[in-house]
């Protein structure tokens, strides 16, 4: 079978964004709106202290943050699949077991067998706990600069 | 002019003397120079030898080495007057070749004696750039002529610099940029680094080369892979310089009379044809891709404001392009555009695109590589993807004056007023499509603005309103750090923001931002490169260079201590296969031990500060490193950053 490299594949991502989409692939993600979902009130059963271990040993934060509110998918903000800890659980096990041929960097699938219910609702216990630590955009100055030096430019 | 006779004493013999009588010399060292006491020791601990009385008796050339003044061997005196190599470094000066970059070696010693020493004042024009790797030195003309628009110079040493390089040169190759390479070739000297075609290593990849036999066939030589770097499809050109024309001396030689190239453009009648429909049109358009050079970038500026349309620019994806903050750039105040052009972009009713790679792959490839990205739709031309009605491979920097004057003659004064009026109406619109954008942007950044570590969003806009103001370049790849200058900054300037590597490859941002540095050092610009730091870990040696030579580069590291795109797609292979992602930061991260780039930096004479990972630290670090570029001292800031 022809080998098919990886990096091949990146550049020709890369090539391929570039040149077809209006605005880059990897500017399309990035942080979500802040408060375009309402965070979950639902109970948690788990452990938030032991979530937090496993959030960083199963590397949830390579595409979370740290605090779940920057990366390729923050939470905080966007609780698509978090209302209750079932429903993450489902959402983990039932990501498409697809075996791509190309590197995907998409949400990988959780089973049972490497992630047990009680660790996925000690890490959903942690995710519950982020919250939007950020100022408003008023109250920060670099970002209250930059609009103001744009809007300045009309004059 | 005839080849040049061989010296009658040759290189191989010279070497083969100087061999034995290094082995004397070496011998002589030992009987007669006082010993420390460990290495007296070791000497006698391997009996007879070291201490032999059969040593024989250092020659007074032995003894004047030992002393450390070497005296020339003695061969036949060679009266040089004019070398070849004055003439190429003359040649390159008339091309306005600014600098050369190089990681020394033999094969081009005659060349570079003639950079450092030729001319007055000597080492201008170009000026001599110690690089510690070819790849840096090829990378670093690549950054470079993003910036500038023009190629410099890289100089490689043999068979071994040409590889050292390749990487280097396949990126610039994707990437269409001019870069014009020498690399030295004796044939005399060591036999593993020369090669009966050495440009044969590299051929598929590059776009021209020439292997001159005589000092006249290698100035012509020069000029063509100048010429042949510069046209489009833009690409690194080799020229095989041997050391023995290098060195030949060559009084009479005269420096042929250079000729521009010819850029293909369009004719006057399709020039004229575009002029109709842009000044017809009630809401042209005009999408501008990526152009060859700065001038380009003024001609599409003036033919924007001639017709009054409002135009698109890939200025925050790479260089040479519309000015994104110009009244003009934006969705306008109509989007319902009744005559699009493409000038090296897309185009509905015309679509001025150069070649691409694919033109020259077939002549050039001749060992059937067949390097699957050339043949993509992008390096078609940058511009073809979409059916345009009327599809012209033409430069579009070349024919912009022809449509500019077809437009001029053709432009009545009712069409004027109209096209003052519809101007106004566009800069209004696109102001306030652009505040929009921005106020939903920083919206953005605000998230996680006080986590630690420091998001990549924050480093960017924390960068904009210090820089705002200043003449700058963003000289690294932005992907990897979220791309976040797109949606915060202003790129205005032909330089704004260089783009991508080229194929994809690492090992670039580092040494391209030092290119970048090169071209800034003497326009009063700063650089500002956010370095992976991944991609720093190939060939640190450019920060030592940046300090060598004054460059004016801020590196703010992107230090997520990670290659952090492949962890996620482990994260990923492993969710496939059931195995979990426990393992994944095995072969993807880079802990135990974190790498301090600071004293990376500071290991090659660069100041700098960090490990910074309390974003309230961050802006006080970043006018530090602001103030230190402006006086022409790069500076590393080492911050600590969340993945993404």
């Amino acid at each position: 079978m022809k080998k098919i490299s990886k990096s091949y594949f990146l550049a020709a991502a890369i090539i391929a964004a570039l040149a077809v989409s209006a605005t880059p692939v990897y500017a399309q993600r990035g942080p979500a709106t802040v408060g375009n979902k309402p965070e979950p009130t639902s109970p948690v059963k788990g452990n938030a202290v032991a979530g937090k271990k496993l959030y960083y040993s199963y590397g949830c934060y390579a595409c979370h943050g740290y605090t779940g509110e920057t990366g390729y998918r923050a939470f905080v903000g966007n609780w698509g699949h978090l209302g209750t800890d079932q429903e993450f659980i489902t959402f983990l096990r039932g990501r498409v077991n697809v075996a791509p041929v190309i590197p995907s960097d998409r949400m990988p699938n959780f089973s049972e067998n490497v992630m047990s219910n009680k660790r996925a609702e000690d890490i959903y216990a942690y995710i519950r706990t982020f919250k939007n630590h950020a100022a408003p955009v008023k109250d920060i100055p670099s970002l209250s600069e930059i609009v103001s030096a744009a809007k300045r430019e009309k004059n | 002019m005839a080849k040049s006779p061989k010296t009658s004493f040759g290189r191989r013999g010279f070497l083969k003397n100087a061999a034995a009588g290094a082995a004397a010399g070496a011998a002589a060292l030992v009987g007669s120079a006082p010993l420390v006491e460990g290495q007296t020791q070791g000497a006698q601990s391997h009996g007879k030898g070291a201490h032999s009385t059969d040593a024989p008796a250092p020659t007074e050339a032995q003894l004047f080495r030992e002393a450390g003044n070497i005296r020339p061997p003695s061969v036949e005196v060679r009266k040089i007057t004019k070398p070849g190599s004055d003439l190429m470094v003359e040649t390159l000066k008339q091309l306005g070749i600014e600098y050369a970059a190089a990681n020394p070696g033999s094969s081009f010693e005659g060349f570079q004696e003639s950079v450092i020493n030729y001319g007055n004042p000597p080492n201008v024009m170009p000026e001599w750039i110690t690089a510690l790797h070819e790849e840096s030195a090829v990378t670093m003309a690549h950054g470079y002529a993003k910036a500038e628009g023009k190629p410099m110079l890289a100089a490689l040493h043999g068979t071994i610099g040409i590889q050292h390089g390749a990487m280097s040169i396949y990126q610039a190759y994707y990437d269409r940029v001019p870069v014009v390479m020498v690399a030295g070739n004796d044939v005399d000297f060591i036999p593993a680094h020369t090669a009966h075609d050495m440009a044969g290593m590299v051929r598929s990849y590059t776009k021209w080369d020439a292997q001159p036999e005589t000092v006249e066939d290698a100035l012509v030589a020069l000029q063509r892979a100048y010429n042949e770097a510069i046209t489009p499809p833009m690409g690194p050109t080799l020229v095989v310089l041997s050391s023995e024309i290098q060195k030949l001396n060559s009084p009479n030689v005269q420096i042929p009379t250079y000729k521009p190239p010819q850029f293909p453009t369009i004719d006057t009648s399709t020039a004229g044809e575009i002029a109709k429909g842009l000044l017809a049109a009630q809401n042209p358009r005009i999408n501008v891709g990526r152009l060859r050079t700065p001038e380009g970038v003024k001609r599409s500026v003036e033919l924007a404001e001639l017709v009054g349309a409002c135009t698109s620019t890939e200025a925050m994806r790479g260089p040479m392009s519309y000015p994104q903050r110009h009244p003009l750039c934006g969705p306008g105040a109509d989007t319902n555009y009744d005559y699009t052009i493409g000038l090296e972009a897309e185009g509905e009713q015309a679509a001025i695109n150069g070649p691409g790679l694919a033109k020259i792959a077939e002549e050039r490839d001749v060992t059937h590589i067949d390097f699957k990205g050339v043949r993509t739709p992008a390096n078609f031309g940058r511009g073809n993807r979409v059916k345009s009605a009327m599809p012209l491979e033409a430069d579009a920097e070349a024919s912009l004056p022809l449509i500019i004057g077809a437009v001029k003659s053709q432009m009545t004064s009712d069409q004027k007023s109209r096209i003052k009026e519809r101007s106004e109406k566009h800069a209004i619109a696109n102001h306030d499509a652009h505040v929009a954008a921005l106020e939903k942007a920083v919206q953005a950044a605000s998230a996680g603005w006080n986590a630690s570590p420091i998001t990549t969003a924050r480093i960017y806009a924390e960068l904009w309103p210090l820089i705002m103001n200043e003449d700058w370049c963003f000289s690294s790849p932005s992907n990897f750090s979220g791309a976040h200058n797109v949606q915060l900054w202003e790129h205005n300037k032909p330089y704004s923001y260089l783009g991508g590597q080229g194929a994809g490859g690492m090992g670039y941002g580092a040494p391209a931002s030092m290119g970048a540095g090169l071209a800034a050092k003497a326009r009063n610009r700063i650089v500002i490169n956010i370095q992976t730091d991944g991609d720093m870990n190939y060939a640190p040696g450019v920060l030592w260079t940046a300090v060598h030579h004054k460059l004016p580069v801020l590196s703010i590291m992107h230090n997520n201590r990670a290659w952090h795109q492949e962890y996620m797609f482990i994260q990923y292979m492993a969710g496939v296969r059931g195995r979990g992602a426990e393992r994944a930061i095995i072969g993807n991260t880079l802990r135990d031990p974190f790498i301090d780039y600071t004293k990376m930096a500071a290991g090659y004479g660069m100041a700098g500060e960090g490990p910074i990972s309390d974003p309230t630290k961050l802006q006080a670090a970043l006018r530090r490193g602001i103030a230190s570029v402006k006086r022409g001292e790069p500076y590393m800031i080492d911050a600590i950053t969340e993945p993404r």
